[in-house]
């Protein structure tokens, strides 16, 4: 079995309605489960983009990333492993919490 | 100024499209209306339930090479072709939907016959796409003819709101052949033709797999001389038959759980896997963590994310296999391969031909055998007729005992097994095609899907050859009852209607045929003219498909019979 890790997949997109709906159908397909979504202007013109987090193996982010560049007004999809970025900042946020935690007292 | 429902026909009569399967309704009336004006330049089909139009375009596009158009209306309408868009999708049929759709103005309130239908199609649809208002309609008409019968073909959907439709708006014909973010047809680099080349010259024992990419892309020569210059073995998928002549010297027959011995074989004793325009569906390879295991693979799709999807490979070129296949003929040596192929292939076919095809085709005695009825067909076809089936033993065995020496001849609904497919889908191919014979094989199950068509077939005196296999039985699923669920029989065992007397209420001739010796009279009856037909074939009752590779079971351990297993080498 392969390991899962935390992907962050990237997709670059039309400005069309209904996309963010056909991207998200993608993963409840394969049952992932979404951990962060954002979408945003791209920076170039028309364009946008989306970052969708999920927990998965190496060859489930690439079929998606495959299957999301097939849609049409897809215009490319990359991913890569979010883990250690994550990870990091999973801990400053717990970090945070217990300071909070102590400051309560 | 048009209207949007005229400018909706102008923009099909400028793609070409001359025929229109549909079923009127509210909120598509206002293109019905115009549909009066336009009966000289577009045929309309009207056929009886909704479904029936969408298999009945996916027929026609089979045939047409070219999307079919279902128009139908909003809410039921709509869903009702639901199922022929998602076997469009895993079939990759060019198809284009167009369904009325409440006023823009309405959408969101739960107004009557509202759905949500490109939220319902978007995971089945290759694009979709709501028109609301008449300046969109010739640039959304455009855009789905290309997207539907380019790259890896596919559903299109429209969805048109009922005030588009009747707005007013300046027509010009729009033309889309490029979209930015769509890549239909993916440039192949030199370096990848020569790697497969290579890894071609260098292999021993190379195999082809192909599938219904090669009728897609129209690489029919291509594949056959590809094959000859590499002296290669080739077996079909079964949406791939009719890609290679059922008497090409290359051709080992039908992969898969009820395909012949030789190919499957073949896959687990190659060391080149070649595969083209197929995509490894679980039916093809049986239990993937054994197939073709000892085989380098080269894989040949327009899709992308096809490419070790399901099976790793060693080479993967995205691009259309017409183009692919003749740049690496070009490229490769010219070969004559060891005999040890040739071998394998004709001692499978003589087991085969001994322990399964002969008892089915050429009985002795006992109840007639379907496999009989359809190589009988087949005989009096010469291989020229185009064999539409619908879902279960008549499919395979349809698949198995028909003969073709002209491509685009098979269809079939492969990936999504849509029972009920069968009839509407060869009144498609018959109107797309009226100078050919169009043979339907068919079950007592699935006919009674689909039935409601006959009154299609009469409308339009669309001269079907509808060949019932009837056995009383839901067959496939009785057959898997037999062997894997301990003979417990439920809900298989069917109470028919006495079909003559339903097709009589049609005014279609039917004969019915009990004894091995009314058959052939029967089948020569059937094609004396171009008349729709049902040929009502009262077929062995409890009859097993064979050979057939048991579901977690590896290609080459095959079942011949309910005893006999098969396996090369034993």
């Amino acid at each position: 079995m392969e390991n899962d890790s935390l992907y962050e997949i990237t997709v670059y997109t039309e400005n069309q309605v209904g996309l963010l709906s056909t991207i998200a159908g993608m993963f409840t397909r394969r049952s992932l489960n979404i951990d962060r979504l954002v979408v945003y202007p791209s920076g170039i013109e028309g364009v946008h983009k989306f970052k969708i987090a999920t927990r998965t193996s190496a060859s489930m982010a690439r079929a998606v990333v495959l299957q999301l560049e097939k849609k049409v007004d897809v215009i490319k999809a990359f991913y890569e492993i979010d883990d250690e970025r994550s990870s990091r900042e999973a801990a400053e946020v717990r970090n945070f919490l217990s300071m909070r935690e102590r400051q309560k007292q | 100024m048009l209207t949007g429902a005229e400018i909706l026909l102008e923009s099909l009569s400028a793609r070409g499209v001359d025929t229109l399967f549909g079923y009127p309704g509210g909120q598509i009336m206002p293109v019905y209306d115009k549909l009066y004006d336009y009966s000289d330049k577009l045929r309309h089909i009207l056929v009886r339930h909704e479904q029936g139009a969408i298999h009945a375009a996916q027929g026609y596009a089979r045939i047409k090479h070219a999307p079919g158009v279902a128009i139908v209306t909003s809410g039921p309408g709509a869903t009702n072709v639901i199922t022929g868009i998602a076997d469009a999708l895993i079939d990759s049929t060019p198809v284009v939907v167009i369904a009325g759709q409440v006023a823009s103005t309405a959408l969101g309130t739960d107004a009557f016959q509202e759905t949500d239908f490109i939220g319902l199609t978007t995971p089945i649809t290759k694009w979709s796409y709501q028109i609301r208002r008449p300046e969109d309609v010739a640039w959304a008409v455009a855009r789905a003819f290309h997207i539907a019968g380019t790259g890896r073909p596919g559903p299109v959907v429209l969805d048109f709101t009922k005030d588009a439709q009747v707005g007013q708006a300046l027509y010009e014909d729009v033309k889309c052949d490029f979209i930015r973010s769509y890549v239909p047809v993916p440039e192949v680099d030199d370096k990848l033709i020569a790697q497969a080349a290579e890894m071609i010259g260098k292999a021993s024992r190379p195999f082809v797999v192909f599938g219904q990419g090669v009728l897609l892309s129209g690489a029919e020569k291509e594949l056959a001389a590809f094959l000859d210059k590499g002296d290669i073995p080739a077996g079909s998928t079964l949406l791939g038959l009719s890609a290679l002549s059922s008497d090409n010297p290359h051709y080992a027959g039908m992969l898969g759980m009820h395909g012949n011995l030789a190919p499957n074989t073949l896959t687990q004793h190659c060391d080149l896997l070649i595969a083209v325009g197929m995509r490894f569906d679980d039916r093809v390879t049986g239990t993937v963590a054994t197939y073709a295991k000892q085989a380098k693979v080269i894989h040949i799709d327009i899709d992308a994310s096809e490419l070790g999807k399901i099976v790793p490979v060693e080479l993967g070129i995205h691009g259309d296999a017409r183009e692919v296949l003749s740049r690496i003929t070009a490229a490769m040596k010219p070969s004559v391969r060891d005999s040890w192929m040739k071998k394998v292939v004709s001692e499978c076919k003589a087991i085969e031909k001994d322990k399964v095809s002969d008892p089915e085709i050429n009985p002795a005695e006992g109840p007639v055998r379907p496999g009989e009825v359809i190589a009988r067909v087949a005989e009096v076809c010469g291989g020229d007729a185009v064999i539409v089936t619908d879902v279960g033993q008549n499919q395979m065995l349809a698949a198995r005992y028909s003969r073709f020496c002209k491509s685009r001849s098979f269809i079939s609904s492969g990936g999504l097994g849509t029972m009920g497919f069968g009839l509407p889908a060869a009144i498609g191919a018959k109107i797309a095609d009226p100078s050919r014979k169009v043979c339907l094989f068919v079950g007592d199950g699935g006919l009674q899907m689909t039935i409601q068509e006959l009154g299609t077939v009469m409308q339009d005196s669309v001269g079907v050859k509808i060949i019932l296999l009837n056995n009383n039985w839901l067959g496939n699923v009785r057959q898997w009852q037999e062997l894997f669920f301990g003979k417990r029989y439920s809900f298989t065992r069917m109470m028919n209607p006495d079909f003559a007397a339903v097709a009589a209420g049609y005014g279609i001739t039917t004969v019915n045929v009990e004894k091995r010796d009314d058959l052939a009279p029967a089948i020569d009856r059937m094609f004396s003219d171009d008349a729709p037909f049902i040929l009502n074939v009262h077929v062995k009752e409890e009859d097993n498909v064979f050979p057939m590779i048991p579901p977690g079971k590896s290609v080459d351990k095959v079942m011949l019979n309910n005893k006999d297993w098969f396996e090369y080498g034993e």
